[in-house]
Parts: structure tokens; C-alpha cells; sequence
């Protein structure tokens, strides 16, 4: 640290100095990043550009020498390069310029072996678990979209989404897709999105392009942010062949952004139609149960005995007339006897009486005071008598007692 | 006093047992008599029950 005071100020020189020794310190390093703004003025022999990181919003301004620039391939936009280059203060101005002795471009090789490596990593660590991974909602609230501008992967998901659900809500932040403001924009609006409560399925989508224009989506940085998030997020990157880091850190990894679209949010006229059959088998299951206990009441109302009650009645009635029919018989039978009896009887009284003699001609001689005659003696001539024949009396007077013939 | 009417349930086995009884033949005229109208009542307890089902039932189905 140098020593200084507003009244022992130290001169241009030994500042100046000081500032160049102090960044001489920092001697050539490598750098890597994404060369852009290449400057090439015909004749000039020095090319400025700029030299960005990949995830971070920052750059350096370099110089370097045309033949530098020619000694590596012709570099396409915003390449990936390593360089390596040294600081210079220049203390005749203060000026401070990165210099650059060699360009080399970073490989596809070189990026992919990288690639592999940390992917190998997040493995290890667990980030790519199947258990990790949070199950989508069925019904999201607010569907979180971060897409390109004007993209057609964005159009591609919200039509496929609204043609499923026509109600569904949208929370869109167009950012930069490839780049390297890619990785900076794409983290900001996801941590925006992931933040807000009611965004219940965040989409990360882009078109498809070239090995270069995916790398962002393999950013360690945001690969782990999207490992951290609360809400549910779907990859959808590129074509079906390409596979980003993303892909296999997110919760769902669409083949396309109509994938994607689709497998957010239900068929809304489907899930109608399901709810509708529900509620059809419930009817149909009551209805049925109502009609088989109505056919059972009928039935058991039918049975003779509710049907025609008086039996209750009219089975005692039979009975008793059955009784009744048989006393009376039983009596008929009594008196027919009994009838029978007395003709009997009354016979053996005919057979036993007195007229039958007198039917054969006796007769039976009575006293007037009606004592019957045995004794001829016994009456005086001129005594007053009766004589009962089969059919009658005669009143007679004796005349005397006739002489006995026998 | 209004009783709580019984379930359709328990009315509808109350009234198979009285039927029962009644073809039974066992019960005095009385005794039978007196099956009868609980029968007639227990069915008409369980009528109710089902046709304000089916009422119910055919409501919501108009509603739909």
C-alpha cells in the first residue's frame, strides 16, 4: 500500500508506475469466452473485438495483431475461443489494453468432452435422479414460459396448451435463447417464475440450431439453478436428437415444444366426458336399484294375502259354514231317527191295540159308567149299555141273560 | 307427535316378516287382522320412500 495525503500526494509517474507494476503481476493468462465484435479495418494491422463470458454479463475489450486473427480458421459469429493474452498498462497515457498472441478455437470435441465431464458430475452428485424429479400438475394455475422472441416454439406450446384447455393462463418472458446473454436472461426470468406462487409448471423451450447455439442449456449455472427449483419444469430444447443438460436435470424432458404445450395441462373435453360417464354410471347405478326394490314392493304387494285380504275373513267363513253344514246334517240325521222310531213305535202300538180285534169282528160290551162286561150275570135285563164295535158304539138295553151255548 | 319415519330398508324386511306370519295361518283372526294393516302401512311407508327417489332422481336428470 502506498502512503499518501492530500499534502504528500505522490507524482503522475510513480502512480502511473505503481498501476503498471501491479498489473504487470497478472502476467498472460488464457482466457476463454465468445469472441464477438470483430472489428477489421482494411489496412489496419491491429483487429479490436470483444471477448464475453459465457454466463456471466461481462466482457473484456482486445487487441490483438492481424496476423494473430489469420493464424486461426475462419471463426464463425460469437465462437468459443481460447486466447492467450497479457495486460499492458501503457503508462504514457494511462492506458490500459489486453493484447493478444494466440487465438485458438475451441473445439466441438473439446466442448463436448467438458460437457461429458460435468454431466458425469451432476450424475454423481444425484442431480439427474429419477426420485428428484417433481410430478407435474394436473391443473396449473399459471403456466411459466421462457421461450426466444417471435419463436415458434413459442407458439407451438401456448396453441397446443389452449387447444387442450382453452382457460389456461400463461406467464411468458421472452429472453435471449443463445448467446451469451442466454444463460444470464434465461436464469433471471426462471428465478422470476420459480419465485411467483402462482406458477405451478415453469417451460424452458427453444427451437432447434446448432451444437453452439444449445451450449447455453448445459451451463453448469444453470443447470443447477434449474435442480434448485420448487416448481416443476419441462425441457423442451431443440430437436428430439439434441440433448442438453437441461433435458436430463429437468422434471419432464419434451421431444418438442408441442410436447411440451400438450403435456402441461389436460384435455380439458376429455376430462368432461370422463366426469360426464361418472356421472352416468352413479345415475344409472341408483336408477337400477330403485327399479329392482319397486319390482320387489310389487311383488310382495301381489301376494295374495295383501293383494285380497278378506281371506283372512273369508277362510274362517268357510270354516264356520263347513261347521254349520255338518250340525245341520248331523241334526237332520237325529230327527230322521228319531222319526224312524216313532213310526215304529207308533206300529207296535197299532199291532198291540184293541181295534185290531175288534176288527175282526168281537165287540166289547161297556157298563154306563164305561167298566167293561165280562159277566153276562153281572147285568140286569133292562140295564142300559154300550156295545163298542170295529166302527162305533151301539147304546143297547139288555133283555136279560140268554141261555149259554158253550 | 309425528315419529321418525323408518328407513326403507327396515320397513321393507318388517313388512316380508309380516307377510310371512299372515300365510303362516298361525295368527288369530285378531292377531291377523292386526298383521294386515301393519303390512298395508308398512307398504305404503315403503312406496313413499321409492317414489320420492325416483322424484329426486328425475329432477336432477331434468336439470342436466
Amino acid at each position: 500500500m502506498l502512503e499518501t495525503s492530500a499534502e504528500k500526494p505522490l507524482s503522475v509517474r510513480v502512480i502511473s508506475e505503481a498501476i503498471g507494476d501491479y498489473i504487470s503481476k497478472l502476467g498472460a493468462v488464457w482466457i476463454e469466452g465468445e469472441l464477438s465484435e470483430v472489428t477489421v479495418r482494411p489496412g489496419a494491422p491491429m483487429v479490436f473485438m470483444r471477448l464475453r463470458d459465457t454466463s456471466a454479463d461481462m466482457s473484456l475489450s482486445i487487441m490483438c495483431h492481424k496476423s494473430v486473427l489469420d493464424s486461426v480458421e475462419p471463426l464463425p459469429q460469437n465462437a468459443r475461443v481460447v486466447m492467450h493474452s497479457k495486460v499492458s498498462w501503457y503508462s504514457k497515457n494511462g492506458s490500459l489494453s489486453m493484447s493478444v498472441k494466440e487465438i485458438r478455437q475451441v473445439g466441438v470435441g473439446e466442448l463436448l468432452a467438458r460437457l461429458e465431464l460435468l454431466k458425469s458430475n451432476f450424475a454423481s452428485e444425484g442431480l439427474f435422479d429419477i426420485d428428484r424429479k417433481k410430478a407435474l400438475p394436473f391443473l396449473p394455475k399459471k403456466v411459466g414460459l421462457i421461450c426466444g422472441r417471435n419463436s415458434d416454439a413459442e407458439k407451438d406450446v401456448v396453441e397446443n396448451a389452449k387447444r387442450r384447455w382453452p382457460a389456461v393462463e400463461f406467464e411468458i418472458r421472452e429472453v435471449a435463447v443463445q448467446g451469451s446473454a442466454a444463460v444470464v436472461e434465461v436464469s433471471a426470468a426462471l428465478r422470476e417464475l420459480d419465485a411467483d406462487p402462482d406458477v405451478d409448471v415453469i417451460i424452458i423451450t427453444r427451437g432447434g440450431g446448432s451444437f453452439e447455439d444449445l451450449l447455453p442449456f448445459s451451463d453448469e449455472s444453470l443447470v443447477r439453478l434449474v435442480s434448485e427449483s420448487t416448481t416443476p419444469i419441462v425441457s423442451a430444447i431443440g430437436h428430439e436428437k439434441d440433448s442438453p443438460l437441461l433435458d436430463l436435470v429437468a422434471d419432464y424432458r419434451a421431444s418438442t415444444p408441442t410436447d411440451a404445450g400438450k403435456r402441461v395441462v389436460p384435455d380439458v373435453a376429455e376430462e368432461l366426458t370422463k366426469i360426464r360417464n361418472l356421472q352416468d354410471r352413479a345415475a344409472r347405478h341408483i336408477t337400477n336399484y330403485i327399479d329392482f326394490e319397486l319390482h320387489r314392493l310389487e311383488n310382495i304387494r301381489s301376494r295374495p294375502i295383501l293383494k285380497d285380504p278378506m281371506t283372512i275373513v273369508s277362510i274362517r267363513k268357510d270354516v264356520l259354514d263347513s261347521l254349520s253344514s255338518r250340525s245341520l246334517r248331523s241334526i237332520d240325521g237325529r230327527v230322521a231317527l228319531a222319526q224312524e222310531e216313532l213310526t215304529n213305535l207308533r206300529t207296535q202300538v197299532r199291532t198291540l191295540s184293541p181295534q185290531a180285534t175288534l176288527d175282526r169282528g168281537y165287540a166289547v160290551v161297556l157298563t154306563r159308567d164305561g167298566s167293561i162286561v165280562r159277566k153276562a150275570s153281572s147285568l140286569k135285563a133292562g140295564e142300559k149299555i154300550a156295545i163298542r164295535v170295529a166302527q162305533g158304539v151301539v147304546a143297547a138295553t139288555t133283555d136279560g141273560i140268554a141261555p149259554d151255548e158253550n | 307427535m309425528t315419529e321418525k319415519k323408518i328407513s326403507y330398508e327396515a320397513a321393507r324386511d318388517e313388512l316380508a316378516e309380516v307377510v310371512s306370519q299372515l300365510e303362516g295361518g298361525q295368527a288369530s283372526l285378531e292377531e291377523s287382522l292386526a298383521l294386515w294393516e301393519r303390512g298395508e302401512s308398512l307398504a305404503k311407508i315403503c312406496q313413499e320412500w321409492l317414489d320420492g327417489a325416483k322424484a329426486k332422481l328425475d329432477a336432477v336428470k331434468k336439470d342436466a
